[in-house]
């Protein structure tokens, strides 16, 4: 009733100061991330050491990531190839080598493949680290001296950043054989498999390779870090750590995207 | 073999002059005095939320006081969690609540996690230790087993063993019986005061139980309101004057004339 409506005055909304809040966690979190990248890169020298759990780590992030991988950019590939051949029907079905070549080298490798790692591989990392942090796991390793940096970033770092852009090859192969599959079965293209691969090879160079394996090794610094932050930052029991791992996901896709557009610009301005 | 007495010489004494926390405008610890003297028992009772376990993570140095001065074997707190491991001239072990014991490690390599990340002695030393703390704690031959597959009590038992394999001079226990039955309440108390007899290290416990700190403890300290309102020795329990402590003591059913079913 009126009462009512009035004794319930609806709570104030200040734009204004949720912006400012949002803002300042935006940046306690690239400080946070900042932080703990520095901390990474100063026990990397300790790999040889501890290369039995970079390995271990490794194998893990390989295992999580490598069919749904294969799957993906077979798929990609693919579509590249029926998409392309649509658009390019009135000039030349000849650049449909090069369209799925540069595109899974130089971008779509890269970024799908990186963000297959921080979904599976870096949720978990941030969901383990974030348990760790909720029961006292962490602190128990820094009561016995123990770095928690040393013990369970620096692998999970490592590994990501070696095995995104062994990850990202994979995947330009998987992607350029998808298309030549579709090139050779689907009768709407009338270019042979060989010029398929003939085109390719004269437009893609070893720079675009390289291009996607810098991204790569970007991208995996990103999609390990950001996971172990919110590890190290959750709070509370289960909600916190479902949250913190959400939050990791969403993070590592945006500042991959991010780091994406600052790797394209510079390596454009060379 | 070591007398008693000189076991008891293994512990290092415990100072805390002063301390203060606050979280915002809370403040948890409101200016703690204690004094704990080598080899010493000492348990830490008060009411929920009083900061028991605040302070433990102080000594440790899980985090910084706001105020006040922390010394461990008369050493500064600061300046002793600064010095290289190998260096500090006595350890410090803590065992959690929750026991904190790396889910995806076995019994033993959670027992020997410190040993082995030191790399200070051979696997054949390693496994000695690992076996002896496990055998100290009544765990032998769960050496493969992961934490997923113990029960409540047993994994606080490693917590323990993993504590004792760094043969510590000062062991903090962050209710170590907390969601345990009376059994298994009366057995963790039985062990600690077996590594008070056999090893001599300072021990801190903090703990709701009462009957529990009463029969194993030298001393009871009370937290209440951010500072320690009394500390004494369990015999005097049952003549304090104190509020609080004859509160603890009406809930624990130790006070003559208290009801019960």
């Amino acid at each position: 009733m009126a009462v009512e409506a009035v004794g319930r005055s609806a709570p104030r909304v200040r734009p204004f100061a949720r912006l400012g809040t949002g803002v300042l966690d935006v940046l306690q979190v690239l400080g946070e991330a900042s932080r703990l990248f520095a901390a990474t890169l100063r026990t990397v020298r300790f790999v040889p050491i501890d290369r039995q759990r970079v390995v271990a780590q490794m194998v893990r992030v390989g295992v999580d990531t490598l069919w749904i991988g294969a799957l993906l950019s077979l798929f990609v590939g693919m579509v590249l190839v029926v998409q392309a051949a649509e658009q390019v029907e009135n000039v030349t079905q000849e650049i449909l080598g090069p369209i799925v070549g540069l595109s899974m080298t130089k971008e779509l490798g890269p970024v799908l493949m990186a963000f297959l790692l921080a979904g599976r591989a870096g949720s978990a990392m941030a969901a383990e680290l974030g348990s760790m942090t909720v029961y006292d796991e962490i602190n128990a390793l820094r009561t016995m001296d123990i770095d928690p940096v040393r013990f369970l970033v620096m692998p999970r770092f490592v590994a990501a950043t070696i095995a995104l852009p062994i990850l990202i090859l994979y995947a330009d192969f998987i992607g350029v054989t998808g298309g030549a599959v579709v090139v050779a079965v689907d009768p709407a293209i009338t270019i042979p498999v060989r010029s398929y691969f003939d085109r390719m090879l004269e437009w893609v160079h070893f720079s675009d390779f390289l291009v996607g394996l810098v991204k790569g090794t970007v991208f995996g610094m990103v999609a390990s870090i950001l996971p172990c932050t919110f590890g190290f930052r959750t709070r509370g029991g289960t909600e916190g750590i479902a949250s913190a791992t959400t939050s990791a996901v969403v993070w590592s896709f945006i500042l991959i995207l991010v780091f994406d557009f600052l790797i394209v610009r510079v390596t454009f301005a060379l | 073999m070591a007398t008693p007495a000189e076991k008891r010489e293994r512990g290092v004494a415990v100072d805390l002059r002063g301390v203060r926390k606050a979280y915002g405008d809370h403040v948890v610890l409101a200016g703690v005095d204690l004094a704990v003297h080598p080899g010493e028992l000492l348990a830490i009772v008060g009411q929920s939320g009083t900061g028991k376990s605040v302070l433990l993570r102080q000594i440790v140095g899980l985090e910084r006081p706001d105020a006040g001065r922390i010394t461990v074997g008369g050493i500064e707190l600061p300046r002793y969690l600064t010095m290289p491991p190998e260096k500090k001239p006595f350890r410090i072990a803590m065992v959690f609540q929750s026991a904190a014991l790396l889910a995806s490690l076995t019994v033993a390599e959670n027992v020997s996690l410190r040993l082995r990340e030191r790399r200070e002695k051979t696997s054949a030393e390693i496994a000695r230790i690992t076996r002896e703390a496990l055998e100290h704690v009544d765990l032998a031959g769960t050496e493969n087993k992961l934490p997923g597959e113990l029960s409540g009590g047993m994994r606080k038992r490693v917590a323990i063993a993993r504590a004792l394999a760094v043969d510590p001079e000062l062991i903090l226990y962050d209710e170590p019986t907390a969601d345990l039955d009376p059994l298994l309440t009366e057995e963790i108390g039985k062990l600690i005061s077996r590594i008070r007899d056999r090893r001599g290290s300072t021990q801190m416990i903090v703990t709701h139980n009462l009957p529990l700190a009463r029969a194993i403890s030298d001393r009871i300290a009370v937290l209440a309101e951010g500072r320690i309102a009394e500390c004494l020795a369990p015999a005097e329990l049952a003549a304090s004057r104190h509020p609080l402590t004859r509160e603890f003591l009406r809930a624990s059913a130790l006070e003559p004339g208290s009801t019960s079913c």
